[in-house]
């Protein structure tokens, strides 16, 4: 079977600007991908940290698990941005490939939810400094867990809608009469496990930039309980000190399955268009951008604003990584889906109005946020 | 048939929905409500020195934000996981109209979510002016989320001039459709209602003294009643600006009398209940008495809910997207040239597994009847999948098709798909003649028969004639 018959052509315009989609996308991807990488590596490093860390690492656990409701909900909040924008200019690509996988798909919702309770369970545990009781430590183990097995399955849904011609193989063993089962996963992708991996990489780097971000600039911040609030200098000591290691493991990480994932899963023909001209520069800076980062980390200096700008990069970092498989995830599709021949009908006034509850959004959001650091500082 | 259809047995893909936004819609309209409630009572304990008072919203917004922002924000992801999956093509129609509103609602929650932190987490560090004022940024957000929400599932009811008037389709007229405000003001009295009842219950479980508890059973009643009132408003309004077709399937269906009546029913005891209890005998306000009022309360919304879900069919989107996920404007051309001749993935499932039906990348649906007995089952179960399941599961579970069509003829099945739209709930039969054979060969294999036990009465007549012909009119 043509896998190509699979994807019906798209008769309905585009309500915005294709640029527009890409950009909100791309840009609402790296906005989820900051606190997605915390809840995904950094989880699992607090809570291992906390339970056998020094005391520094112990400090570091408690104070990123007392953190982490607050990164999850901002976390998944932001990721609705691409998912409404991917559902804007990508359906026909996208709804057949979470069908195919429908149950797991689900299961995301189904995950998400204990998994962010079992989060509250360990983080509220910590609020009197008393030791913790089992079930908030078997809550907080399970939902590092949890948010990995979501991590397998979302790698699972975005390799698989960029790979229509998994389609066919997995509709075809997973179907009841020409409907399907919801039952596929696409771990036959050679994709998929690269790219599974490669964001653990990233994740890793990012609690790293995070750990700085924290000591140098929020070690003073009421919402964190009186016990953990006023950082010393061994603690910020210490906090580089990991920091720099947590960052040159994630690198060399992020280093093994980069390369997979570009030498051992791409196509000839793919990697031919990524490293022509002018796409080569989304070809090395992703695998650059990294190095910078850490030479940032490990030889910038051990002041706040070296952190500032380290967190900076790591956003940075997962913009470039973000773009680049946004244009790899269109030379995959462009022969089933070519995002950049859709029909345009935008709607001018709904997009003006959106932009501007955006801008305004931002600036309540500021101001709020500004009471808070007045309150902070007295 | 634009897209894969997910076959959830027994259930059917597409109830999925109705289960996770019935849950989803219990907390988000206490998300609204509630976040008033704290508004409102922080502010007034903040005037009245109330220490006591102060503790107790405290703890409230804790709990506010554990249901509100894990389980709400997360099923309500949840709804838009559901119906991408379930029903594909409304979902991308209401993407292209809507992306806007989506997007503008999302800034919304955003400032709910940083607001609604900082009003816990900030609590006794922030001036009481700021804090007040955190409160009331979360409660005007979390209603402007519901108004742009509230726009979008109204189309879905009725979608006005949009879908006859091809100059009106814009988003405004979309948005600004003859549900919008009756659903507006309903919407908001049930989360002023569920809001008080979620309080209600939390105090009667949390506070043990009595001064507090009868003060807050007080001043929670009123905005309790308010919405009451604003239900009952919203609520004829809604009824009024119904499509005709909703009208006759409340009046005409049996299931939708009894869902109605749950409704009717459990509000009214509701708006008793708090008259009596909370507004006159705040003393009432027992553990077991608020439980009752929250169980009524579920009812109720529960109820309207499925309500508002069902009353669409024959669409899923009113006029727009027909709930076998089929657009109006496509009927014709499918009776013309076949259904799976429409569909992209029958199509390619039938062309891959009988290649000898398929020339010049067409099926020919006359060839499709020489198929031997079991391959025209098969063909028949496709279309079964793709152009019914929808909204019926097979032989047995939510309204299969096994028990409707008990014990029909062959005859009287083919007949029933071919006017399927007799019917005015069910959409059109959207195939050929030759496929409604194929999928009559199909049902007739999962049809139940007669039941037994049924005590035999004597025959006049035309009972003779007709149990001949099946025993069906």
């Amino acid at each position: 079977m043509d896998p190509s018959t699979l994807v019906e052509q798209a008769v309905s315009g585009v309500p915005a600007p294709i640029w527009f989609v890409q950009f909100f996308k791309v840009l609402g991807f790296t906005l989820h991908a900051m606190p997605m990488s915390l809840w995904y590596a950094g989880l699992l490093i607090a809570l291992v940290l906390h339970l056998r860390g020094n005391e520094h690492g112990r400090r570091f656990g408690g104070r990123l698990l007392q953190q982490m409701p607050v990164i999850v909900a901002i976390g998944v909040n932001l990721g609705i941005v691409p998912l409404l924008f991917v559902q804007t200019a990508y359906y026909k690509v996208f709804y057949p490939a979470t069908i195919l996988m429908a149950w797991p798909w689900l299961a995301i919702i189904a995950l998400l939810i204990p998994a962010y309770y079992g989060i509250y369970l360990y983080a509220w545990g910590l609020k009197n400094g008393e030791k913790l009781a089992r079930l908030r430590v078997v809550a907080g183990w399970c939902a590092a867990a949890m948010f990995i097995v979501i991590g397998f399955i979302f790698a699972n849904g975005m390799s698989l809608m960029g790979h229509v011609d998994r389609w066919v193989e997995l509709w075809s063993d997973n179907s009841v009469a020409g409907a399907a089962s919801g039952t596929a996963l696409n771990i036959g992708d050679a994709t998929l496990w690269p790219r599974w991996l490669l964001m653990f990489g990233l994740a890793l780097q990012t609690t790293a930039a995070w750990l700085l971000f924290d000591a140098e600039w929020l070690g003073g911040m009421a919402a964190v309980p009186a016990a953990a609030k006023q950082l010393d200098d061994n603690y910020r000591r210490w906090a580089w000190g990991f920091a720099k290691k947590l960052y040159t493991v994630g690198l060399i990480w992020f280093a093994a399955a980069g390369s997979w994932y570009v030498f051992g899963s791409w196509t000839p023909e793919l990697r031919e268009s990524m490293f022509a001209w002018p796409l080569v520069l989304l070809a090395v800076l992703p695998a650059i951008a990294p190095g910078l980062s850490w030479l940032l980390v490990c030889f910038g200096g051990r002041t706040k604003a070296i952190a500032l700008l380290a967190f900076l990069a790591q956003f940075c970092v997962l913009a470039v990584n973000a773009l680049s498989r946004q244009f790899v995830q269109n030379l995959n599709l462009k022969p089933y889906w070519d995002v950049y021949s859709l029909p345009e009908d935008i709607q001018w006034g709904p997009l003006a109005m959106f932009l501007i509850v955006f801008v305004i959004g931002l600036g309540v959001i500021g101001w709020m946020v500004a009471q808070i650091r007045k309150c902070d500082s007295a | 048939m634009h897209y894969p259809w997910w076959y959830v047995p027994h259930l059917t893909a597409p109830m999925l929905i109705a289960v996770v936004s019935v849950v989803h819609v219990l907390v988000s309209h206490y998300a609204v409500g509630g976040g008033l409630f704290l508004a409102v009572e922080t502010g007034h304990a903040y005037r009245t020195r109330d220490r006591e008072y102060l503790d107790y919203l405290h703890g409230h917004a804790a709990f506010f934000i554990l249901l509100t922002v894990v389980f709400g924000a997360i099923t309500g992801v949840g709804i838009w996981w559901t119906i991408g999956l379930s029903s594909p093509l409304a979902t991308e129609t209401l993407i292209r109209t809507f992306v806007f509103g989506w997007a503008t609602e999302w800034v919304f929650f955003v400032i709910e979510l940083v607001s609604a932190f900082i009003f816990l987490y900030y609590w006794g560090r922030l001036s009481e002016n700021k804090h007040i004022a955190i409160g009331w940024i979360y409660a005007t957000a979390a209603w402007i989320s519901l108004v742009l929400i509230t726009g979008i599932t109204a189309f879905m009811l009725n979608s006005g001039r949009w879908a006859m008037d091809p100059a009106a389709q814009n988003f405004w007229s979309a948005f600004f459709n003859p549900q919008f405000i009756p659903q507006t003001v309903a919407r908001t009295g049930g989360a002023l209602l569920l809001g008080s009842l979620y309080v209600y219950l939390h105090t009667s479980i949390f506070i043990r003294g009595e001064r507090l508890r009868n003060l807050i059973a007080s001043r929670s009643a009123r905005p309790a009643l308010l919405g009451a009132i604003m239900i009952a408003t919203g609520g004829v309004a809604w009824y009024l600006f119904l499509p005709e077709a909703a009208q006759a399937t409340l009046v005409s269906s049996a299931v939708m009398n009894v869902f109605t009546g749950v409704l009717l029913s459990s509000t009214l005891v509701v708006l008793v209940m708090i008259i009596l209890g909370p507004y006159l005998n705040p003393g009432w306000l027992s553990p077991g008495f608020a439980g009752l009022l929250c169980l009524f309360g579920v009812a109720a919304f529960a109820a309207g809910e499925f309500v508002r879900e069902a009353i669409r069919k024959p669409y899923v989107i009113h006029n727009v997207v027909l709930s076998n996920q089929v657009l109006p404007e496509q009927v014709a051309e499918l009776q013309k040239n076949g259904y799976l001749n429409g569909g992209v993935w029958p199509r390619a499932f039938i062309a891959e597994r009988f290649p000898q039906v398929t020339a010049d990348d067409r099926i020919d649906n006359k060839i499709l009847l020489e198929l031997p007995s079991k391959d025209r089952i098969l063909v028949g179960e496709v279309i079964y999948q793709h152009h019914c399941n929808d909204c019926h599961a097979a032989r047995l579970g939510y309204s299969a098709v096994g028990p409707l069509l008990q014990n029909r003829s062959r005859e009287q099945v083919l007949a029933t798909v071919l006017h399927l739209n007799d019917n005015y709930s069910m959409p059109p039969w959207c195939g050929t003649k030759e496929e409604a054979e194929l999928l009559a060969d199909y049902l007739t294999t999962i049809m139940l028969p007669r039941p037994a036990g049924i005590r035999p009465w004597e025959k006049s007549g035309s009972d003779s004639a007709n149990e001949e012909s099946g025993g069906k009119k």
